[in-house]
């Protein structure tokens, strides 16, 4: 009885591509936010890709192919995990700077997603400091990139939005609907299926 | 008591006459619902885009609600803003949507209104900027006194929200 009080939920998928018309090599780290009644019980929270080059053919694509694979444990929906995307790159000097952030929910409903999530860099308050960041290759950062996972404090930031992060993931949830949660709308309500359903029924 | 999780994301918005914009969000329900978690309203980041139309908030939304009755079932209201390289804020639409009553992933686009003048004032807009807006907020979700209002259609807001109910079919309710 005690033992379903928690629901499961695994994540499977992978950061498959980006789209970044300006840059050639990114490479990207990702974490995982989630809430406080959330637990990671297998797999790896945060993890950092290869350094990935553009294609020189017509779908300028820069891939990854980097797996995520994580199962979470909790007693409430609520602070349901966030995926934290944070790209770097190279730039005109060969420093190591931030080319994007990017936050998406893991879905809600079980089954397999494809998502496209904006990637957007905080910008320098004033021209000079435009100027010098360029020039002295220290670009604005956020201190720790799981605060885009939050919604407070966002708004005093200026962000510039810049390409775009493809991800897939396969979400198996279990114990959601023994602990009365429904995310699926067929859950909700009980459907009734007739017992002679396909058998010929010849009574006229 | 029925519980209702809203897990989602303002993902961006399109089709505002200039980019650099910002949405104050809010979410409005009735008597009988109490909320257990999360953040009640917010504001986003301010976007600019550089080599795309559609400014993205990805800005994250995660609220618990409890409830006792289905009357006043959330509702979202949102306040578009253009802020320009002075820092000044002009208001850019205001639009609402209901909270989607099935649990699921959803996709929804709000339009968005602002109130337009006269047409001196409009001329003044097109100047300076600037515009009438509205003294009580309320009257961005509620359908009171829109009567008196002549306004004039601007851009869309893109949320994807998720939302799980729980103990709704306990109370036999179909959703």
């Amino acid at each position: 009885m005690a033992s379903s009080s928690v629901f499961l939920v695994m994540v499977s998928g992978q950061i498959e591509s980006a789209e970044f018309p300006e840059f050639d090599e990114i490479y990207l780290r990702y974490n995982l936010h989630y809430g406080q009644d959330w637990l990671v019980t297998s797999g790896l929270e945060e993890g950092i890709s290869q350094v990935a080059k553009k294609s020189q053919d017509d779908r300028q694509q820069i891939v990854w192919n980097f797996p995520i694979d994580v199962t979470f444990k909790s007693t409430n929906p609520h602070g349901w995990p966030q995926l934290v995307v944070h790209c770097y790159g190279s730039d005109f000097w060969g420093t190591e700077v931030s080319r994007g952030y990017g936050v998406c929910h893991i879905p809600i409903t079980p089954g397999k997603h494809k998502l496209k999530i904006p990637m957007f860099v905080p910008e320098s308050s004033s021209l000079l400091q435009k100027f010098t960041s360029w020039f002295l290759s220290r670009r604005p950062e956020y201190v720790d990139a799981r605060v885009i996972a939050r919604g407070e404090g966002r708004e005093v930031t200026r962000v510039r939005s810049q390409g775009f992060v493809n991800i897939s993931f396969n979400v198996i949830m279990k114990d959601m609907k023994k602990l009365g949660y429904d995310v699926l709308p067929s859950d909700v309500s009980t459907v009734n299926v007739p017992e002679n359903v396909g058998t010929t029924a010849t009574e006229a | 008591m029925a519980e209702v999780h809203i897990i989602g994301q303002i993902y961006g918005a399109t089709g505002f006459p200039e980019h650099s914009l910002f949405c104050k969000w809010g979410i409005h329900t009735g008597g009988a619902w109490k909320i257990l978690a999360g953040e009640r309203e917010g504001q986003s980041q301010v976007d600019n885009p550089v080599n795309h139309e559609a400014a993205f908030f990805a800005h994250p939304i995660d609220i618990h609600f409890a409830t006792k009755g289905l009357q006043g079932w959330p509702k979202l209201h949102f306040q578009v803003w253009h802020q320009d390289s002075f820092g000044r804020n002009e208001l850019y639409g205001y639009g609402f949507c209901h909270v989607p009553t099935s649990p699921g992933q959803h996709t929804i686009e709000c339009p968005t209104w602002r109130p337009s003048g006269t047409y001196r004032e409009q001329v003044t807009q097109s100047f300076l900027g600037g515009g009438p807006q509205l003294k009580n907020p309320d009257l961005i979700y509620s359908s009171a006194l829109r009567c008196k209002l002549t306004t004039v259609a601007m851009g869309t807001v893109h949320l994807k929200l998720g939302v799980i109910l729980r103990n709704f079919d306990k109370f036999g309710i179909e959703c």
